[in-house]
């Protein structure tokens, strides 16, 4: 375990200051040989048009024409845009509710599920199944379940003796946790997915250390399988973060937006204004604003990770 | 060396972009006495034949010029063909399918003028395509907003069949007399349907009232208009907005099964309903067409013109043709706003721009048409006032609208305070 | 010395032929066959609340399109129009559009595996300068809502004549940073010490990649395919702007295309063709369990 504890540790060594110049670069070399294939594609077709939308933030771009020059103009205008600010603030209600919840009840499910139960396979399917159904056809169901007057979820919540329930989809105090509610039911499959792929990397001789050592099932989930699942944790928290932030086809095709602008989010805000209202480069400083909000708690999130690693 | 990569790269797409939106991307226009070929943008060419219809017609008429259709999906089509035209890769004719976003393509340059375009007599919405004096589109299709009533529920109620002099006050009045008298007779029909779209409303409330106006920035000419319906929600008389939009009710079923005896919609309707009756995915019963109601009684009558609101649909040619492309497409247009495109049209029981009494009969004639004399005075005797006026400020007032529109018809929010909202929603965010 | 790839071998196998995991039978007090119980009714109830949609999506398909919508909701339909089912093929292009779907998901869900994993490893297990914020950069795309780009990406593919063929949308999913972001996370649990030993033994960066990192990770890997596939099986607005052509486009562009015209909408035939095209991943998933779950266990290291 010589030559080899350099490369992974890069711990300074004394001899020859060539080997560990060429080491580095056969290091980086080798790094980009991997990266390459990905990144190309990436660079190309994502990262570029990805820049020209920072620079197109920069000016009153309609599509049609040349772009003109109009520096923090678009920014200012949305300082005092009271639509961009409620779509802001509904943006993080939305994460707010969503994350934590759909957090726990994807991890909830994947321990649940992680067994050899008979009958598990069907069950694991079935929380998947909001997943792969048509978010049209999701809209179009969950519409009906919280239809006011004869929808079957208020319809049980008058028989419970609920006597005036919530207006859920058409009252503006209650969309948005409609919203949460069937975003986190579709979700939730997904990352139980994330989640069980994760749970396999936990060794099992570690369980049963813990067993012998005595602990019960909270110790071993909060010894044993949080440690472990770290990488995975990270993962699903980052991902789950930014599409929330992000959420848009949910929205567009239950509410619009609506009632009024109760439910109106970043995304909409910016396809209205870049696509119905033509008004591309304000629309891209709305993007950058999101973009900003999604990258300031993504590397948030990076650091305590990397704190939490050190440990 | 990062930085500068990333500069370089950006400096390489903005270089690629601004080359790319300047261009327009003309191909070469052939010989001018050879055959040339044009594409025209419609939607749902399986289902809407009048794109399929124009261009067999103008390549009969013109047979060196042949049409081919570029379809686009209906719910998006702004956004693809502006992505289109921005690529360089838009249509020749460019089909204006909402008067919203005219004033987009006419600044954005995409708009040939056709301010020389020779169009027959009487041909309405030319208007909706004029910016500062010159015409951008020519308009083959004007719907209009009449109100659609099923006889036999009527008969069933005994209660008279609408008589073309009706106000809103009349139609309130029928739809609540209607509900009382059907339940009675033991039918589930609603007196009315009303679909959730803001057309439903403001469209008339903007053009008939003689303060209304989309630009103004004032709506308070749109209180009455909201009363009457949260009225005729309340007493029952119809289905509410908020079952309307959770059940998402279509307005081809809640009439077309007889959920409902009266319904206001555009012309655009009457193919459907003829062609639902046949295939019966719509129940047989006898409906006819009445004008509108009005909103007072200056209007209203079989010896005056109502008032009624409805956009035209229109074919634009892109400003990026040329030489014989941009001819043959100049052609295309004429024709389509011809009489005898009209005649076709009407013939598949499309509503043309150019409604004279020819056309009239054409369109009656189709096997299922109604035959009665309402029906044809509904369709052909109404003044059109546009739904979307054309300005570079519609599509963003009209959103606010939209946002106002849901929050009255929900219930979120009081008549005065939406109102209120939309204003100072305009004034700061439209200007 | 036995080389780490015997090691590994020998641990998993012995893994296998252990005791089967998951509960013993053991001596089922009534307490605990009550709560087993209970458990099985709360995962039942949740597993309804979860297929409701889907049932009525199977409702709606056998009814007639205007009786999709109403009020109230009727659960099952009056009469049961089989023929929709035979509609489909028949009166749309549904052929066409599986054809195309199956070959959009299968292309871009094998070349965002390849290289994302490819990639990841780059990432997890090589150090280089620029390593983190080129990994950061990969991140903030992701943080970047789609639409907003959209355009400007449109216009670069269209110069490229790539836009209005199958291949705008291969070259578009193929290279996302979601793929090299999971593999690297998963990665990342595989013990260093097991490369370590790799390379002593000779073994190149690639050839580790090859012959251990991505045995050990199929979970992910088979994670990644089966999102991945779906997404791509599922994706509406990319579609949209790049398959103009009726003959490229995917089941959910024909799908939606039988109801975008509000003037001629059949619900009914739409949701025939959803339930068509759900079933096939369910079952899919169904039986590709045993990668998600029952990947091989990396207990190759002890102490």
């Amino acid at each position: 375990m010589t030559a080899t504890a350099t490369m992974v540790t890069g711990a300074p060594r004394p001899s020859k200051p060539n080997t560990r110049m060429r080491l580095r670069v056969r290091n980086a070399l080798i790094g980009w040989s991997f990266i390459l294939p990905n990144f190309l594609g990436f660079a190309l077709l994502t990262l570029v048009p990805v820049i020209a939308l920072f620079y197109i933030s920069f000016t009153n771009w309609n599509v049609f024409g040349v772009a003109h020059w109009t520096g923090l103009e678009n920014f200012r205008r949305l300082l005092g845009d009271a639509t961009f600010k409620t779509a802001f603030v509904n943006t993080l209600y939305y994460a707010v509710m969503h994350i934590p919840l759909t957090l726990v009840v994807s991890l909830g499910i994947a321990l649940l599920l992680n067994t050899k139960l008979r009958g598990v396979a069907f069950f694991r399917t079935a929380a998947f199944f909001p997943y792969i159904t048509s978010i049209v056809a999701i809209a179009m169901v969950w519409n009906l379940m919280f239809s006011p007057d004869y929808g079957p979820i208020n319809q049980i919540l008058r028989f419970i003796g609920i006597a005036d329930p919530p207006g859920w989809l058409t009252s503006p105090q209650w969309a948005m946790p409609a919203v949460v509610i069937i975003s986190t039911w579709r979700d939730m499959g997904y990352y139980m997915i994330l989640f069980l792929a994760g749970l396999q990397t936990v060794p099992r001789e570690l369980y049963e250390a813990a067993r012998m050592d005595g602990a019960n099932a909270w110790q071993r989930f909060v010894n044993v399988t949080i440690p472990c699942l770290r990488p995975t944790t990270f993962f699903v928290t980052v991902m789950l973060t930014i599409n929330s932030f992000k959420i848009f086809d949910l929205i567009l095709v239950m509410t619009k937006g609506g009632p009024g602008i109760s439910t109106m989010v970043l995304s909409q805000f910016i396809w209205r204004k870049g696509f119905e209202e033509n008004q591309f480069g304000y629309a891209s400083a709305a993007s950058v604003v999101l973009f900003l909000l999604c990258i300031v708690v993504t590397i948030l999130q990076f650091l305590w990770n990397k704190r939490g690693s050190r440990a | 060396m990062k930085r500068k990569i990333v500069i370089a790269a950006s400096v390489a797409a903005v270089a690629a972009l601004s080359l790319t939106a300047c261009s327009g991307g003309s191909e070469p226009s052939g010989d001018a006495t050879g055959p040339v070929t044009i594409t025209v943008s419609g939607w749902s060419l399986d289902t809407t034949p009048e794109f399929q219809l124009l261009a067999d017609g103008f390549h009969k008429s013109n047979p060196n010029i042949t049409v081919k259709l570029k379809e686009y999906d209906p719910s998006n089509y702004n956004t693809l063909v502006t992505a289109d035209l921005a690529a360089g890769t838009g249509p020749d004719v460019i089909t204006q399918k909402e008067v919203k976003y005219v004033t987009t393509f006419q600044e954005g340059g995409q708009l040939l003028d056709l301010s020389d375009v020779k169009l027959p007599d009487g041909i309405s919405g030319t208007d909706s395509y004029k910016v500062d004096g010159k015409l951008y589109a020519v308009p083959y299709r004007q719907d209009a907003w009449v109100l659609f009533y099923n006889k036999d529920l009527f008969d069933k109620a005994g209660v008279p069949t609408p008589d073309g002099s009706w106000t809103w006050d009349d139609y309130a009045a029928a739809a609540k007399e209607l509900k009382t008298k059907l339940a009675a007779a033991g039918s589930k029909a609603y007196g009315a349907y009303q679909h959730t779209w803001q057309s439903t409303v403001q469209g008339f409330a903007n053009n008939q009232s003689p303060d209304g106006g989309v630009l103004g920035g004032k709506y308070d000419y749109m209180k009455p208009y909201y009363e009457r319906v949260l009225d005729l929600q309340k007493s029952g008389a119809q289905v509410t907005f908020n079952t309307a939009t959770a059940n998402q009710l279509t307005y081809q079923g809640e009439f077309g099964k007889q959920h409902a005896a009266m319904m206001m919609m555009g012309t655009w309707y009457v193919a459907t309903l003829i062609s639902q009756q046949a295939s019966g995915d719509a129940d047989q019963f006898t409906w006819g067409m009445a004008p509108a109601p009005q909103y007072d009684a200056s209007t209203a009558g079989t010896d005056k013109t109502p008032v009624t609101f409805g956009d035209p649909t229109a074919f634009g040619v892109n400003a990026n043709t040329d030489g014989a492309k941009q001819a043959a497409a100049k052609k295309f247009v004429e024709y389509a706003a011809s009489e005898d495109a009209a005649k076709a049209l009407a013939g598949i029981g499309i509503t043309p721009a150019l409604l004279n009494d020819n056309v009239v009969e054409t369109y009656f004639a189709t096997k299922g048409a109604p035959q009665d004399d309402l029906s044809k005075f509904a369709f052909s005797t109404h003044t059109v006032k546009p739904e979307n006026p054309t300005s570079s400020k519609t599509a963003a007032i009209q959103n606010i609208l939209n946002d106002m529109h849901s929050a009255i018809m929900s219930g979120s929010e009081s008549i005065d305070k939406a109102i209120s909202e939309a204003q100072d929603r305009v004034k700061n965010e439209v200007g | 010395m036995s080389t780490i790839l015997e090691a590994a071998d020998e641990s998993a196998t012995a893994t296998l032929l252990s005791a089967p995991r998951g509960r013993r039978p053991k001596a089922t007090t009534p307490g605990k066959r009550a709560a087993r119980l209970i458990g099985y009714l709360a995962m039942i109830i949740v597993a309804v609340a979860l297929l409701v949609p889907f049932f009525w999506m199977i409702s709606s398909s056998l009814k007639t399109s205007n009786d999709v919508f109403s009020v109230p909701v009727r659960w099952l339909p009056e009469t049961f129009v089989w023929s929709n089912y035979v509609d489909i093929w028949t009166q749309t292009n549904l052929l066409t559009w599986i054809r195309n779907t199956l070959v959009l998901a299968v292309v871009v869900t094998f070349l965002q595996v390849l290289t994302g994993s490819f990639a990841a490893y780059g990432f997890a297990r090589m150090r280089f300068r620029g390593r983190d914020i080129l990994f950061l950069v990969y991140i903030g795309t992701i943080a970047v809502p789609w639409q907003s780009y959209m355009i400007p990406q449109f216009i670069l593919m269209s110069d490229l004549k790539l836009s209005n063929t199958l291949w705008s949308i291969i070259l578009l999913q193929a290279f996302g940073a979601f793929g090299v972001f999971l593999m690297k996370q998963f990665y990342e649990t595989v013990p260093e010490e097991l490369s370590e030993a790799a390379r002593i033994d000779g073994l190149s960066e690639y050839g580790i990649w090859r012959r251990i990192m991505v045995p050990l990770s199929v979970p992910a890997i088979a994670s990644l395919t089966l999102l991945t596939f779906v997404n791509t099986w599922n994706d509406y607005l990319g579609p949209l702007i790049y398959l103009r052509n009726p003959n490229l486009w995917t089941m959910q562009l024909g799908l939606q295309s039988l109801v975008s015209n509000t003037q001629d909408q059949n619900f009914a035939l739409m949701f025939t063709g959803m339930t068509m095209s759900v079933v096939p991943i369910a079952i899919v998933f169904l039986l590709g369990q045993k990668y998600f779950v029952e990947g091989i266990a990396t207990s190759g290291m002890k102490g």
